[in-house]
């Protein structure tokens, strides 16, 4: 095929693929990396955003103003260039560049934390206190999970920009994937295939994130009647059930405590739920 | 108010005392010196108009709100700020809420846990008991409740009337020494009402010893040992069943006559 004066062949992208798979296994070890630290930096912005101290809270409220105000990739640059290699530090590119997204991304995951973990109601953590449960416990089993799976999705696309993100590093000489194509392309002069080939395998990498996350969510889901009717194999079906219809034999047995005696005429209305081991409703 | 002898096995016994408790939120002064003690197996129920500060004295009675004045007193130890001269043990809020049931007036089970999980939650963390033991326990206190079908089920699958009984079984399975219910049946719809008061009056009829802020005058009637009349942040009148029939208090008769 001939365009302009240029013959287009994608012969060569497969005989280079070695060097873009290196660019590929860079890019997830910058972003998993970096997202991997942004997550923990994100949880502690959390926490101390709704610190009790006025002190803390001001100093995160500042952090993060700060630093999603700024380019991430003038960001990137001057940690690299206007820190590490003017004090001459002994920071590679790639400490560089995973610093600075970390340091970026904790600020955006902070948030993101931050409204999961209060848009878990009051009545949770109270509940378990009630329990008695000390606070640190009440958070970590019961607010913590919950605030989680809220956060699940847009944590999810946070993942994303990580990965596209991760590209920005490439001006800092990081051979990353954008870099490595960089490379080849003004080495060959074949841009079309080149950038073509780059775009693909973006776009490979994103979706299967989107799709990671779309199984998590699902995973995770709190369980409401549309999930639990989607799901009623895997939630009410095989070992689990098995599991819960012994634990029902052994209770009907010997009565270890007497049962209530309740007087009620219609119990079980509204009851969209699905009995767990499918025995008879018990008469109130 | 009531007399107790501490010393004889077969006399009233308190369980919970609540002495003084004054409690503001802001400049809201909603409990304004509260006295009450609750005996062994007592059923007390409290009643009064909104805003009476009838669930805050609830809340106060588990600390989940702490008082600004006036302590609770709970198996000899004193919790809240209190009255340092009369030398009783400190004790700790978690020490307190193991030994107390709370039932909230919208449920409060755990959206993310299996009924099951709900009930062994605070058995497992709290008490460390062994996972299957504690499935054992909760199982058998979910049949009780008439339950035991929907252990592998989710809150959200569950009626409002069947998580409140949920909520009332992970009570109950702390082996509480006293319960206690937020107006356990206003979130429901009327005609799931029914089971979660033949829960809790059968829950009565073993002998528990419970403190329920309630609407349901029916209820209060049937199973209130000793009622408590609440208004603008005090007890206006207190006793028997004869509350209910010739109060005291003018503001008691009023309230009584209006939601009867």
């Amino acid at each position: 095929m001939v365009i302009g004066q240029a013959t287009i062949s994608f012969k060569f992208i497969w005989d280079n693929m070695g060097l873009f798979l290196d660019g590929v296994k860079l890019t997830i070890f910058i972003a998993v990396i970096a997202f991997t630290l942004a997550t923990l930096g994100g949880l502690a912005v959390a926490l101390m955003r709704m610190s009790k101290s006025r002190l803390v809270r001001m100093f995160v409220a500042t952090y993060i103003n700060v630093f999603r105000a700024i380019p991430l990739l003038v960001f990137i640059l001057f940690v690299y260039y206007g820190i590490a290699i003017s004090f001459e530090l002994q920071v590679s590119a790639i400490q560089a560049g995973i610093l600075a997204l970390t340091l970026q991304y904790s600020a955006w995951l902070g948030e993101i934390f931050r409204g999961g973990i209060q848009a878990v109601s009051h009545g949770q953590r109270e509940a378990a206190l009630s329990l008695g449960m000390g606070r640190p416990q009440a958070f970590m089993r019961v607010v913590l999970p919950q605030a989680f799976r809220i956060a699940i999705p847009p944590t999810g696309n946070m993942f994303i920009g990580m990965v596209k993100d991760s590209s920005l590093v490439y001006l800092i000489g990081v051979p990353e994937l954008l870099r490595v194509s960089n490379r080849l392309a003004n080495r060959t002069f074949r841009y079309f295939e080149v950038y073509l080939a780059t775009v693909l395998i973006y776009l490979v990498l994103t979706t299967s994130i989107y799709f990671m996350v779309k199984y998590l969510e699902r995973r995770y889901a709190l369980i409401d009647v549309l999930t639990a009717r989607a799901r009623r194999f895997s939630v009410f079906g095989g070992r689990r059930a098995a599991r819960l219809r012994s634990l029902q034999e052994k209770v009907k047995q010997p009565r270890a405590v007497a049962p209530l005696e309740m007087d009620m005429g219609d119990a079980d209305v509204a009851d969209h739920g699905e009995s767990v081991a499918g025995g008879p409703d018990r008469p109130g | 108010m009531k007399a107790a002898n501490p010393s004889a096995g077969s006399a009233p016994e308190s369980v919970v005392r609540l002495r003084g408790i004054h409690k503001s939120f802001g400049s809201n002064h909603v409990l304004k010196g509260v006295d009450l003690r609750v005996e062994r197996g007592e059923h007390v129920v409290v009643f009064g108009p909104s805003g009476s500060g009838k669930s805050t004295l609830l809340r106060t009675t588990n600390l989940l709100e702490q008082p600004d004045e006036g302590s609770v007193v709970f198996r000899g130890k004193e919790y809240g700020p209190g009255f340092k001269e009369e030398g009783l043990p400190r004790g700790r809020a978690r020490e307190l809420r193991q030994a107390v049931g709370m039932v909230f007036q919208q449920f409060n089970l755990f959206p993310h846990l299996s009924v099951l999980d709900n009930v062994t939650l605070g058995l497992r963390r709290v008490k460390g008991i062994s996972r299957e033991e504690a499935e054992l326990r909760a199982a058998a206190q979910l049949e009780r409740v008439g339950l035991l079908e929907k252990i592998g089920s989710f809150p959200a699958l569950l009626s409002g009337g069947q998580q409140q009984r949920v909520a009332i079984a992970r009570a109950l399975v702390m082996d509480p020494a006293v319960m206690l219910f937020d107006e356990p049946t206003s979130a429901l719809d009327p005609e799931l009402v029914g089971e979660v008061l033949a829960a809790m009056r059968a829950l009565a009829k073993t002998g528990m010893t419970m403190i329920v802020v309630t609407h349901e005058m029916g209820f209060a009637r049937e199973v209130g040992d000793f009622n408590v009349f609440m208004d603008e942040g005090v007890i206006v009148e207190a006793g028997g069943r004869e509350i209910f029939t010739d109060a005291k208090e003018p503001r008691t008769r009023d309230f009584i006559r209006a939601v009867l």
